[in-house]
């Protein structure tokens, strides 16, 4: 089915990326069409508001595509990875499951190769990204607090910090007493009502969505606007192929609706948010005489590169009750003590601690990211009960190096509902890696001991922890080792952008998230820039 | 057919949860409280119903062999020695029945009331949190910058 539309732009992606690209480009009065292939999340069928909402975090709201396998869901071949990758397919993409944890990057992550020597710097700095990081905090709204001195000043958050409560001030005490840096976490959860939406209050599972809109998700900050904007938002329209035209553009897309039928969508740019996975994916999936190694592949470079962020996670348990079922379960601090590089600790680059809150019931009996479950027969109610509600978890979030042998490639057999093939995840952690979460695990322990802990339990790396997918599209100044250049545009076709975490050339050790809807807006004004 | 075959072992299926997780400390065991799930677990995922029964068979097999009396009617302390014996010889079917187990268990209205928790949905009610005064960064910010400019 073909139509005659021909918008300017085609977004390929409704997540954090293609949902603030789309309304810079709408609000700048460029014709938009969004093809998303999942749909909008109903506020009403959120788990928050069933009794037993718990359940539902590892079956239809796992962040697992391959647990959850909902008909939007493509499945991940990812034997060959030690790191299940993490996402979700709706407008909004991750944001609906993310626990909106909301760092930038730091000025040195983007000049990694000039400062420590590994590998690559990146085309722009903080310096160019900091206005679009200023403008997607007004857009998403986050809590916190200025004067970090982790990073140079920053504009004033939209509202006052997620409350420290008595888990967060506990393991202050500990970093305090270590002299250790800390900050109340830069969130993208409303404490106050903001831009229309709602304040938090603290039910919790943030990574279950959020039913009223307190935290930030795309459906509910950047869409509305959009669509407001003159943006259009195509749901249940699943790409199969970029198109090119006799000249070598791009010129739209191959799609199924959700009646399975096969669509046309024409346009004179496109633009691929479909998170680290999806965009290789879909580049690999359209060949072409022209691209027989897959769209804009010259370089050999889409799919290769994958990075993930390694979390360890180490749980101390306390003699007191910490209140840590109140509050948004990933969000009350980060440390950075340990991020620039010291080869000192044996490793290059760094990481950062996010402190999570306590444990729910059921992930208390299950060991929740530690995974040490709790044992069964008569041993088990003691055991529960010194464990429940003492608990604070902190997870080792480390700086992953781009490396070719991890990457994503088309699996041969396996397909989606409509029968494009999937991709196939190869990934292994790093020497470097290692010992950065090695170190992570033992200072981890340290803090929480000095907070009080009685006992330290840790995981050395959390299988179900992709949820940060980067790198398989990198930006660079040189079309033989980069596929992108500094304003997302493909080498090979100078129409084609992408603007996910795809682009990424190092990961940073913090939470990606709002870096790369800092870059989806740089990438927008680009266009603007030149269609004008 | 395995909510069948569980249904037909449903004195053992109880005993076994109750083994899993007694009575204790004015918590109910757990084959007052996670049973129904347990058995919803199996009507609706072939592949765990499966796993529970293949859990539950080995445990019937296991209690035969090991003597006259069936499951249900050993002491805790047997009951127990029992289930180390199929969770070492059968352990994925066994870690799928605990983990079931503990699900239903810990997701159960007077589980949670016992806990000291509201049961029920967590949204519209949400938790409440004190105010509390702004924390103490004095010792943090008097560092400095700790970033590299670059």
């Amino acid at each position: 089915m073909a139509t005659d539309d021909r918008p300017d732009v085609l977004v390929i992606g409704a997540g954090a990326s293609g949902a603030a690209v789309a309304w810079r480009l709408a609000t700048a009065g460029i014709g938009v069409v969004c093809l998303e292939q999942g749909d909008w999340v109903d506020a009403r069928a959120y788990p928050h508001w069933q009794a037993d909402w718990e359940l539902h975090r590892h079956t239809d709201w796992s962040a697992e595509p391959n647990v959850r396998r909902l008909p939007e869901d493509y499945p991940v071949n990812e034997q060959a990875s030690v790191i299940s990758p993490l996402m979700y397919n709706a407008v909004g993409g991750s944001t609906i499951h993310w626990s909106a944890h909301f760092p930038r990057f730091r000025p040195s992550d983007f000049r990694v190769k000039s400062l420590d020597g590994v590998a690559d710097d990146w085309p722009i700095d903080y310096a160019t990204l900091e206005p679009y990081f200023d403008l997607n905090d007004r857009m998403m709204g986050v809590a916190g607090i200025t004067g970090d001195p982790a990073y140079p000043p920053k504009s004033p958050r939209q509202t006052p910090p997620i409350p420290l409560d008595t888990l967060g001030h506990t393991i202050a005490g500990g970093f305090e007493r270590l002299h250790w840096h800390w900050w109340p976490s830069d969130s993208a959860i409303l404490t106050r009502d903001y831009d229309g939406r709602r304040a938090c209050v603290n039910c919790g599972p943030c990574d279950l969505g959020c039913p009223i809109g307190a935290k930030a998700s795309t459906d509910i900050t950047y869409w509305p606007k959009a669509l407001a904007a003159g943006a259009r938002l195509l749901t249940r329209a699943r790409v199969r192929e970029i198109t090119l035209g006799p000249d070598g553009l791009a010129d739209g897309a191959i799609y199924y609706d959700r009646e399975g039928r096969e669509c046309r969508q024409k346009a004179r740019a496109v633009v691929l948010a479909a998170n680290g996975i999806g965009t290789p994916r879909l580049l690999l999936n359209s060949r072409s005489p022209r691209f027989p190694d897959g769209l804009a592949n010259r370089s050999g470079l889409v799919g290769r590169n994958l990075m993930f962020h390694p979390y360890a996670m180490a749980r101390g348990v306390f003699e007191r009750p910490l209140g840590g079922h109140r509050g948004p379960i990933g969000c009350s601090i980060i440390s950075q003590e340990f991020y620039e590089t010291d080869l000192a600790r044996g490793f290059v680059r760094g990481y950062s601690f996010q402190v999570a809150r306590g444990l729910s019931p059921i992930a208390s009996a299950n060991g929740g990211s530690v995974g040490d479950r709790v044992p069964w027969g008569r041993a088990h109610r003691r055991a529960y009960d010194a464990r429940f509600d003492r608990t604070i978890t902190v997870a080792v979030i480390g700086e992953d190096l781009p490396e070719l042998h991890n990457r994503v490639e088309l699996d041969p057999s396996l397909t989606d509902g409509n029968g494009i093939p999937s991709p196939r995840v190869s990934y292994r952690l790093s020497e470097n890696s290692r010992r950065m979460l090695d170190h992570g695990i033992a200072r981890a322990g340290e803090v929480l001991r000095a907070a009080g802990a009685r006992e330290v339990a840790s995981n050395p790396l959390l299988r179900a922890g992709g949820w940060h997918l980067m790198g398989t599209a990198r930006m660079g100044r040189d079309r033989a080792t980069s596929v992108v250049d500094a304003e997302g545009r493909s080498h090979d076709v100078p129409n084609l952008y992408i603007v996910d975490g795809s682009v990424m050339v190092t990961c940073a050790g913090v939470n990606p998230t709002s870096t790369i809807q800092a870059v989806a807006l740089h990438v927008a004004d680009g266009m603007i820039r030149r269609r004008a | 057919m395995t909510r069948a075959r569980l249904d037909a072992k449903r004195a053992m299926l109880v005993a076994v949860l109750d083994t899993l997780i007694p009575a204790a400390e004015g918590f109910p065991e757990s084959g007052a409280l996670a049973l129904d799930h347990v058995l919803a677990i199996a009507a609706a995922s072939a592949e765990a119903g499966a796993l529970l029964a293949a859990a539950l068979d080995a445990i019937d097999e296991a209690a035969r062999v090991g003597g006259a009396r069936g499951f249900a009617e050993g002491s805790a302390g047997e009951r127990e020695d029992l289930l180390r014996g199929v969770e070492r010889s059968h352990s994925e079917a066994f870690e799928a029945l605990v983990r079931h187990t503990y699900d239903g268990f810990y997701s159960h209205p007077a589980t949670i009331t016992r806990l000291g928790l509201e049961p029920g949905p967590v949204q519209p009610r949400g938790h409440r949190i004190e105010p509390a005064p702004a924390p103490d960064l004095a010792r943090v910010t008097a560092r400095g910058p700790i970033y590299r400019r670059a």
